[in-house]
């Protein structure tokens, strides 16, 4: 059997050790570890794990997402956070004062929220959270959506990717753990940022980034 | 009596192939898959709300798998919409599926599966099968294995892999016609039919050179799911 390598491309399936541990992202039948994604691998001494190259969002207790309004009832709005389950947010738990019966004052169908995901119930469904300071409703409605696994492309070495796409386009950009990326500031600066999150879905194998996003963001600001 | 294949392959040759993926963008994975001159395209969206809720199961996943052929896939037009047929091929593509994919990572939701066949001239479930899983592997599915489908059988006395049309309406002697769907690095079989008359060691000779074709299949696959990756890299 040959030997597998760090950053190879595997299919499910694949096997990749017969005495190994198996990390995420892989299944073990006796000794032997498969791949379980279509990804790459990552080899830590013993341990292998493989990093699916596209991922469906699930939520989890205290993931930060953001949301879009989708049903607005008497006690609870009903939120989109593009997971397979349904989406509660209460009317107890947001960072105002209520009035039952008038929901839709303040926060209307298709608002977009930025709100913690608290509860998931044996069912499956969640319940999130707008309550502290630093979640709220988003008053822009530019928003992009990038796959999850392909987050840590988006945000780069300790926030390098993000902070450059800041600093270059003077807006702001929020980005759920869901995958959706909400971006505010001017017009021109908005569409350049949103060009380069699409980008970086697409290309996010390649070598430098950094680079070449630096590139794309003085092209598309040099057309607008 | 059949000696020579009517497109002169060898008995145990297949059908030039090609496949592709992320055909469809709206899609979460898509696929193509052709054989000969059978064509398959699969689209797979999800995992979502269980629609009709009564569906839901509470410990795993669920795939709806709707397979069709379009009108102009065969010599006479084909009646659009579900026949018995694409219900039964539905349900062996979904069957198949249910033991390649990991179900019970989406409890209470469902996985969407479209599959279908714009050019046929046999050996459409295999096709179908085939593409559908490239597409799940595509769309990001946790799964056991990629499932490679081909079909196998016996015409007049001679075991063949990968029957085209022609070869199925074979008079003389008749025509046996066996899918096999593989999970190769298992070495399990998810789907197995057969239409006609065997003997039980014939069949077993059948599977067996199934297998072998399957296997070149998995090649193919593997191949076209790692390359469109490092073709991204490229440019």
């Amino acid at each position: 059997m040959t030997e597998i390598k760090n950053y190879e491309i595997v299919t499910p399936g694949t096997l990749l050790s017969e005495n190994g541990e198996g990390g995420e992202g892989t299944y073990t039948e006796g000794k032997k570890v498969f791949s379980k994604f279509l990804g790459t691998v990552q080899v830590y001494d013993n341990r292998i794990s493989v990093s699916p190259m596209t991922s469906s969002y699930i939520p989890h207790e205290g993931d930060n997402v953001i949301g879009r309004i989708i049903e607005v009832s008497t006690k609870y709005w009903g939120v989109d956070i593009d997971a397979p389950y349904y989406t509660r947010l209460d009317s107890r738990d947001v960072n105002f004062r209520t009035e039952i019966g008038e929901l839709d004052k303040y926060l209307a169908l298709g608002d977009l929220i930025y709100a913690r995901v608290f509860r998931i119930y044996a069912n499956n469904s969640a319940d999130v959270s707008m309550r502290g300071s630093n979640f709220g409703k988003l008053e822009s409605n530019r928003v992009s959506k990038i796959n999850i696994s392909r987050i840590p492309r988006l945000i780069g070495k300790e926030g390098s990717m993000i902070n450059m796409i800041k600093e270059m386009t003077g807006c702001e950009v929020l980005v759920g753990q869901n995958g959706v990326v909400w971006v505010n500031g001017p017009e021109d600066g908005k569409a350049a940022a949103l060009a380069a999150v699409k980008f970086i879905d697409e290309n996010y194998m390649n070598q430098n980034m950094v680079e070449s996003v630096r590139r794309l963001l003085e092209n598309v600001r040099g057309k607008v | 009596m059949y000696e020579e294949r009517f497109d002169k392959r060898g008995f145990d040759e297949l059908r030039p192939m090609e496949a592709e993926t992320g055909i469809i963008p709206n899609a979460k994975g898509s696929a193509r898959f052709r054989i000969g001159n059978t064509e398959a395209i699969a689209a797979v969206y999800g995992p979502e709300e269980v629609k009709p809720k009564h569906f839901e199961k509470v410990d795993k996943g669920i795939i709806m798998c709707k397979y069709d052929m379009l009108p102009f896939s065969v010599p006479d037009r084909a009646k659009p919409g579900m026949d018995r047929r694409d219900m039964e091929i539905s349900d062996v593509i979904t069957n198949a599926l249910n033991r390649a994919v990991i179900l019970e990572e989406f409890p209470r939701s469902m996985i969407t599966v479209r599959v279908y066949v714009t050019q046929a001239d046999a050996g459409t479930r295999c096709a179908s099968l085939t593409a559908a899983s490239m597409a799940c592997a595509d769309a990001g599915l946790p799964m056991r294995d990629l499932v490679a489908a081909v079909a196998a059988g016996k015409i007049g006395d001679s075991i063949c892999l990968d029957l085209t049309k022609e070869e199925e309406d074979f008079h003389e002697g008749g025509a046996t016609d066996v899918p096999i769907g593989f999970l190769p690095s298992k070495n399990e079989i998810v789907l197995l039919q057969l239409d006609g008359k065997v003997t039980k060691e014939e069949l077993s000779r059948i599977v067996e050179m199934g297998k072998l074709g399957a296997m070149k299949i998995y090649e193919l696959e593997k191949s076209v799911l790692q390359g469109r990756f490092s073709n991204e890299s490229k440019s």
